[in-house]
Parts: structure tokens; sequence; C-alpha cells
């Protein structure tokens, strides 16, 4: 199968994040979203890596990517836990204490 | 003695090593751990570290007694380098300074040595009673054992910079000491004023060090002395320092009137004999930079002892008889000392006639016998300048520690700090107090001058060399015959100084008496102080015990400020306190051997008695050159030695009887009518003639006004303009970015993502970018900037078609023009993606106008 199928589902799994994260209000899709997006990068990386096969670098980034992303969702959560805590809300626009 | 002289090698004298390092230790324990070892400990470290020091400076003087005999009358030293310090270039070609941190004992710095650790001492034992319930105890003593380590660090230094690390930290503790009790305004003030006073000084003393290195390329005692007479012996231009005009250059134009005929110029030894005066002066409070050592006695009574007796103000006494090869070179430099000396002498004993405060008449006495010292040294007389530092040691630390005696006592009774000083409410305490009362009327009798103490001898010697010896240029001889004048000493100097000193014997023997009638006979008048004062008592049903728990600490344990105690004595005054009483043992026998000390100390150099001077024998190779080079003695001065001592006997008994006339017999009525007769006289006298007031207007005025001018620069273009203005801009610039800080994470989002469609944008799109770089012979190289992965098509020819027509990693071209022609080169760039960008540069040589530039080139 070629790269460039792997690369259209990419950019489609990466776009639909990205407007999620955009629109979206509930802290929890956003966060959702940004998974989507990074899924969608490692896609990309594992396509690539495949279509390379000699070289691991792909996957060996994914599995950074996957540690970088069970992290940011631990601190992500805990944001989320905390704003629900102060503003009894989860809208990210009623989040807005870093306004000026 | 052969053991100690193969323990102690004489160029690795290492028990100075101990001397230094004993108070420096006793310091830095009980800077750092005095607070928690307790009193006990902090007094047994101070002691100690002053008492192993004073010992082993004994043994070191018995070694250099030794050594200096078996070396035959010649100048001996003892020497121990610590570590080399730096090495710098002389001021003439080709020399080096060594400067080490290297200490040396001679006759002169031994006999220092011994003051200085042996009346350190006494004042030590003395102020751990003293003391006793000061809550700075530990800081008191560090701050002491730091002042005798700087003193002698200044005394023990081989060479001027050590010196001068001792002369910054006698500074220093001075500074610290005097501002002992620093919650107290007046005492910080004064610790204030003696440090800046200082610094005036140590500008000189910096200015000669400059100096001295430039002309004799030396620092140390034994270079400076080897090269001193080049200072005075050159007449070539470079060995003059030209007064006016400055620097030795001329005026032109407008400014030709300036040019004088002959220019004024200075040797390099008068130069260095001022600037060193400049520093002496500071330290040793003579005009006019005394002001500071009056307002020294703010600090405790145990301090102002050690400052002016043993330590600090005979530092400058001793640069200049350390230096007095240096000194001699110029008469001009000898004469300005003498009568700085002479004037200082007898302005700060007219004030002290008048003053009520026992420790300011003290004070005053030592600025003024500080100036009998100067007259001495300036006379050419060193040794007689010298002994007095010695005798005025012992005479002036037994006073003051005599005069905390008698403060203590009547703050037991009085708690309150200025009336305790005050000598109008004292009278009588020769009752109370014996030890103080005989102790101090032996001082009193030495400093006043009386035949047979030690103060007689040292003064009349200074009097009489001031008659006698006259001051010469060691070189004036040399300079005539290639006709240069020099200054020389008038005649009649020496004779007005001697008559200024005469005047001002007597006034001290009157003052000095006047103090000690004033302190100790008569009734005394402490009862009147705080009763009927009109004060009410507070708590008036506790007068009786209060005034029992008053009882209980008045007689063991009281110290010189109340302010610590959280509790004030003039309201229970109601009732008489308790009598005034002697001090405890540890005060009264460092009084007791000082006063036989004050005694007896004149009998080292006892000269109208003998002509066996063990003193004068044992400076002598010190001082033998310096005076047989710049001083003559009068051929008269044999016979006039006997007629010349009775003025000075006669002034002691004036001053004294008429001391007794005025304040035993009649009261110190006369006094008080000679004062209002004169009102205006008395007061300018008591204000200390406002020089204080007199400099406020002058220097500090003028300072005052620079500062001004300069915090108002500092405030409206500084602040105003480049502050305000800049911080005016970045606020405005905020204000516009806040209002797009919505704090929305959306918001931020968006921007962020097209912010990378911004940069994405940027990386897709290629760039075409290139620089030429030509050369003289009409050489062009035209290179593409790169990029990632760019590759590049080149039209080099200028005919509109590509070179080649696929793209290449070729990233320059090279071309040649001819002069007079141009061309366009092309390039074209592609990147990853396929996207294309252009760039045209026109290249163009110009026509060749000159050819022979050209080809040069």
């Amino acid at each position: 199968m070629p790269v460039t199928h792997y690369l259209v589902l990419s950019s489609l799994l990466f776009t639909i994040g990205g407007i999620g994260f955009l629109v979206r209000r509930n802290v929890l899709v956003t966060l959702m979203s940004i998974e989507l997006m990074l899924n969608a990068v490692n896609l990309t990386l594992l396509a690539f890596n495949a279509s390379h096969p000699e070289s691991h670098t792909g996957q060996m980034f994914a599995f950074f990517l996957i540690a970088a992303e069970a992290a940011e969702v631990a601190v992500g959560l805990a944001i989320v836990l905390a704003l629900f805590r102060i503003r009894r809300t989860v809208r990210s626009d009623e989040a807005d204490l870093l306004k000026n | 003695m052969k053991l100690l002289e193969s323990l102690f090698p004489s160029n690795d004298f290492s028990l100075i090593a101990v001397i230094l390092g004993m108070p420096l230790l006793g310091a830095f324990i009980n800077g750092i751990w005095g607070r928690r070892l307790g009193k006990p400990a902090v007094k047994m470290m101070t002691l100690t570290a002053v008492g192993v020091s004073f010992i082993a400076s004994l043994i070191a003087f018995l070694l250099l007694d030794h050594a200096a005999h078996g070396g035959e009358h010649s100048h001996t030293r003892l020497y121990f380098t610590a570590w080399e310090w730096m090495h710098t270039n002389g001021g003439r070609a080709g020399s080096v300074v060594n400067i080490d941190l290297k200490f040396s004992i001679d006759a002169l710095n031994g006999v220092m040595m011994l003051i200085v650790t042996g009346v350190g001492f006494l004042i030590h034992l003395y102020a751990t009673s003293y003391m006793e319930n000061d809550p700075g105890y530990h800081r008191f003593f560090a701050y002491l054992n730091l002042f005798i380590f700087s003193m002698l660090v200044l005394i023990l230094g081989d060479n001027l910079p050590v010196l001068f690390v001792g002369w910054e930290g006698v500074g220093l503790c001075s500074y610290l000491l005097i501002g002992f009790w620093y919650e107290h305004m007046p005492n910080a003030a004064a610790g204030k004023k003696a440090f800046i006073a200082n610094r005036i000084g140590d500008f000189g003393l910096i200015c000669a060090m400059f100096l001295l290195v430039h002309y004799t390329g030396a620092l140390d005692w034994t270079g400076i002395q080897n090269n001193a007479s080049i200072l005075a012996d050159n007449p070539a231009d470079a060995y003059q320092i030209h007064l006016w005009p400055l620097g030795g250059g001329q005026y032109q134009g407008f400014f030709k009137f300036l040019q004088p005929t002959a220019p004024i110029t200075i040797s390099a030894a008068t130069a260095v004999g001022l600037a060193l005066l400049l520093g002496c002066a500071g330290k040793s409070a003579q005009i006019p930079l005394y002001v500071w050592l009056p307002d020294a006695m703010a600090g405790p009574t145990p301090v102002s002892a050690l400052i002016h007796a043993a330590t600090m103000v005979t530092a400058g006494i001793y640069l200049v008889c350390r230096l007095s090869f240096v000194f001699v070179l110029s008469p001009f430099v000898m004469t300005t000392v003498l009568c700085v000396g002479a004037a200082t002498a007898l302005l700060a004993a007219t004030i002290a006639l008048v003053q009520n405060d026992i420790k300011k008449v003290l004070a005053y006495s030592t600025v003024s016998q500080l100036g009998f010292m100067f007259m001495g040294v300036g006379a050419g007389a060193f040794t007689a300048g010298f002994f007095h530092v010695l005798t005025h040691a012992f005479f002036k630390a037994c006073l003051f520690l005599g005069a905390g005696s008698v403060i203590h006592a009547m703050h037991a009774r009085i708690h309150d700090d200025v009336k305790s000083q005050d000598m109008r409410y004292m009278g009588g305490l020769k009752k109370y107090m014996p030890y103080t009362y005989w102790t101090f009327f032996v001082s009193t009798l030495a400093i006043a001058g009386c035949p047979l103490l030690s103060g007689f001898f040292s003064k009349d010697e200074i009097l009489y060399r001031a008659y006698v010896n006259h001051s010469i240029s060691p070189v004036a001889a040399k300079m005539a015959a290639r006709h240069i004048a020099i200054w020389q000493q008038p005649e009649w100097i020496g004779k007005a100084v001697y008559a200024v000193g005469i005047i001002t014997a007597a006034m001290t023997a009157f003052y000095m008496f006047r103090c000690f009638f004033l302190t100790f006979h008569g009734s005394f008048r402490g009862w009147a102080i705080g009763r009927g004062s009109g004060l009410t008592p507070a708590h008036g049903v506790k007068v009786l015990p209060k005034d029992e728990e008053h009882d209980a600490h008045g007689h063991d344990a009281h110290d010189d400020h109340d302010d610590d105690h959280g509790h004030h004595h003039e309201e229970d005054l109601t009732v008489p306190g308790p009598a005034p009483h002697e001090s405890p043992l540890p005060m009264t026998v460092p009084l007791l051997i000082l006063a036989a000390f004050a005694a007896f100390a004149g009998l080292l150099n006892p000269a109208p008695l003998t002509k066996h001077l063990p003193l004068e024998h044992w400076l002598e190779p010190v001082f033998e050159e310096a005076t047989k080079a710049g001083v003559k003695v009068a051929e008269t001065a044999e016979h006039l030695e006997y007629p010349l001592m009775v003025p000075g006997v006669l002034a002691f008994l004036i001053g004294l009887g008429l001391a007794y006339a005025v304040y035993v017999k009649a009261e110190g009525k006369p006094a008080q009518r000679w004062a209002e007769a004169v009102p205006r006289l008395h007061r300018a006298a008591y204000n200390k003639w406002y020089v204080d007031e007199f400099y406020e207007a002058t220097i500090l005025s003028a300072v005052d006004a620079l500062a001004e001018t300069a915090a108002a620069f500092d405030q409206w273009f500084v602040d105003g303009i480049l502050a305000k203005l800049s911080s005016l801009v970045v606020a405005a610039l905020g204000t516009v970015l806040r209002t797009f800080q919505t704090g929305v994470v959306h918001v931020y989002a968006a921007a962020m993502v097209v912010g990378i469609a911004v940069i994405s944008w940027f990386f897709v799109a290629p760039h075409a970018q290139v620089s030429t770089t030509p050369s003289p012979n009409g050489d062009y190289v035209v290179t593409a900037a790169p990029g990632m992965g760019y590759s590049y098509r080149w039209d080099a020819d200028g005919n509109g078609e590509p070179d080649k027509p696929e793209f290449t990693d070729q990233t320059s071209v090279k071309v040649h023009l001819d002069p007079g022609k141009e061309l366009k080169v092309k390039l074209e760039v592609t990147n990853a993606f396929g996207r294309h960008a252009t760039v045209e540069v026109p290249l163009n040589r110009p026509a060749a106008q000159n050819p022979m530039e050209l080809g040069s080139n």
C-alpha cells in the first residue's frame, strides 16, 4: 500500500483533531482532540518508517510521542480537575483567569 | 637565647607571625563564635590573644636587642616574609618592584610593638570589667583584637603597601569601635566622621606611595632609603613637580596670560613629604584633619584609651619617624610639619581649657600632645618625638582609663550618659575612689610636665630641640653649585615654635589640673542631679524596692550606656542614689601599672639628668643618617639645655598654681567671672572655634551642592527621560497588546495555528537570495543563500536561457566582466515541494578611471 494513503488518513485525522481543538469548548473534548492530532502524527511517523524499513527512527519517535502523550494527559487531567474545583465548569472559555 | 636564635633566624623571623596571628585569631573566634561561647570564654580568648602577643613581642624584643649588639651598632632588622604579594614594574625603566607581605622588626617598631601589645593588654584587661554588662560583649572584643592586629600590621609591615593594609585596618576598626553603640545617633555619626576624615589622609598616603614608587622604584624601607636621595638630588625636569603651569605645559593664545615668567616647581622630595604629611595628619589628627579625634571619644572609654594612646593616632608619628630619611630631604616639609604641630598643639589646648566633658578635655589634650610630637619630629628630633609617643601612651591611657573609672562610678549613680561625663557634676571623688584618684593624679602630673615624671622629660626634650635644631637641605650645597636655590628654614621659626610650645605647656598644665580638681576635689556635686529635677516618680509605690534594685545593680553591674536595660533610672532619683564607688580590681590594676609607667618611663631618656640615654642610644641607628644629613644643631645648644628648661618648669608651675587658685581656692568662681567677661570668646572656644561649622559651610556645602546637582540630573534626566519615557512607551504598547490577551485558550490556539501557517508558508516558499563578491581584476563570484532542499539553476551569461536545463547543487558561479561592461545574472531556486523562485543580480564594473591606482591594488 503506498504511503500516500496513510498520509491522507493522517492529515484527515489531524484536521479533525485541529478543528475539534479550535471549536469545542469542553476541556475534555479539547484534550481528546489533542490526542487525535498526536495520533495522526504517530501514524505519519509509522507510515514513513514502514516505507523505510531499514531504519527505526519513526518507530522510536512514535514511542517517545506516546510517552509524552501519557505525561500530557496526566498533567492535563489534573489541570481540568483543578479547574473544575475552582470554577465548577469544564468549559474552557470560562477559564479566563489568565486575562490581562 | 641560643635556642631562640636558632629557632627564629633573622631572615625568617616567624615569631612575628605569632605576634600578629594571635590577635587575629582572637578577633576571628570572638567574632564568629563569641555569642555562643559566653562571656568567660570571650574574656579568656581576648586576654590570651593579646597576652601571648605581648609575651612574643617581649621575646622578639630581647632577640632584637641581642642581634643589635652582636652587629655593632648597625641598623638591625629581623625579617619575616609571609608570602609574595605582587610584582610590578617600577617607575624607572626595567626595574621590578617586589611587594611582598613582609614584616620586619627594628629598633623603632620594636618599641612600638611593645607599647601596642603591652598597653593594649592592660586596656583589654580593663575593658573585660568595664564592658561587663554590654550586650555586644563578644563583638566589642572581636573589634578590639582586630584593632590590635591592624595596628601591628601597620607598624611591623616592611613596606608601604603592607603598612597601608594596617593603616586602613585601624581606620576600619576605629570606625567600628567609635560607632560601637550604633543605635545611638551621635556615636554612629562620630564613627562616620572618623572614617571620612581618615579617608582624606589616606588619599595623601596613596599619592605618596605612587610618587615614591615612581621616583625611587621601591616601596620597602630599605629600598626607599637606598634611593631616597634621588628625590632631592636630581634637578632634572622629571624630578620636579610643576605646580604652575600644570604639568609644565605652555599656555597658548587667549590663555597666554596664565603663563608664568618662570615655572613654579617643587622638588619630588617636597611633594612626597607633603603627601605623606597629609596622610599622617589624617591619622594623627593634625590641622586640618584633627576634627575626628575629639568626637572619637564617643565610643566606649577603653576604645578611647586605645585609640588615643596606644594605637591609631600614633601611626602618623610612626610613619614620619619611619620615613624620616624622606622628610629631611626637604626643609620646607620639615618646617611645615613643625608649624602644623605647633598650631595643632596650641589650638587644641585652647579648646581643652573650657570643655566640661571629662573625656572631651582628654580628647583635645590628645590632639594637643600629638601636636607636640609633630613639633618634635618636625624639628628633626625624631627620638624626642617618638619618646613623647611612648610616654604619652602610658599617661594618656591611664588618664582615659581613669576617666572611664570615674564615669563608671558616676554612671552607677545617675545612669545618664551625658551627665555622668560632665565634670560639673563631679567633685570630691577623691574620697570615694582612692586608686583612681592617685593614678589620675600621677598621670596628670606627668602630662602637665611635672619635673622628673615621664611627660616632663619628653616634652622638655621636644621644646629644647625645637629651639636649637634647624632643618637644612642635605643637598643645598650641591644645588647651590648648580645655581639652584632651595627654600631654607628661617632662623626665627624654631624660636617661635618654642614659645608656642611653652604657652601650650602652661595651658596643658592648667586644663589638666582644672580637670583633675573639678573631678576629684571639693565636694561631690553629683548629689544635685536627679534630686529636685521636677520629675515625679511614675511608680510612687515602688520607689523603695526599685531603689534597692538600683543600689544592687549600681554596685556591681552596669555599663556605659543604659539603653539596653529597659528601665530608666531618672524616675527614682527623688531619693539620692548610692555614692560613687571605686571600680573593681580588673579596672584598678591596669590603672596602677600604667601610672607607674607614667611616672618612671621618663627614665628611658632623662636628657637633662644624665648623658646616659637608653632610648636615644637604642634608636640612634634608625635616625642616624636622617639627622646627620638634614638637621643642624645650634653650636650653643650645650649651654642652652638648662636655661631652656626653666620656662618649661615655670609653665607647669603657673598652670598648676592658676588651676589650684581658681578651682580649689575659689571653687571655680573666677572661671565663671572670666567666662562672663568675655562671653563671645568663651563661647567660641567652647564650640571649638567653630571649625566644624566652618568645614560644614565650606567643604561640606560644596560637596552637598555637587551631590544635589548629581541627584537632580539623576532624577530629571536619567529617571525622567531615560527611565520614565521608555517605560511609558512600553506601557502604551502593553495597553494595546493587553486587549488581545483574552485568557481564552481557543483564541490563543487559533493565533498559534495562524502563526504556524505563516511559518510553514515561509518554509514552503523558496527564497532566492544571492550575495556578490567582487574582486579588483573583474571577477565576480555570485553565491546563492542556502536553504532546506534547495536546488539551483543559473543563468550566468545573461542570455535569458538557463546555462543547464536541470536544477543542480551548484551554489555559486563566477563571471568575469571587462571594465565598463554590465551583466545580469539570474538564479532560479526550487525546493523540495517543487516551488520556484527567481532573482536577478545586475553586475556592472565601472570603467577604469585611474589605472595606476587600480594596478597598485
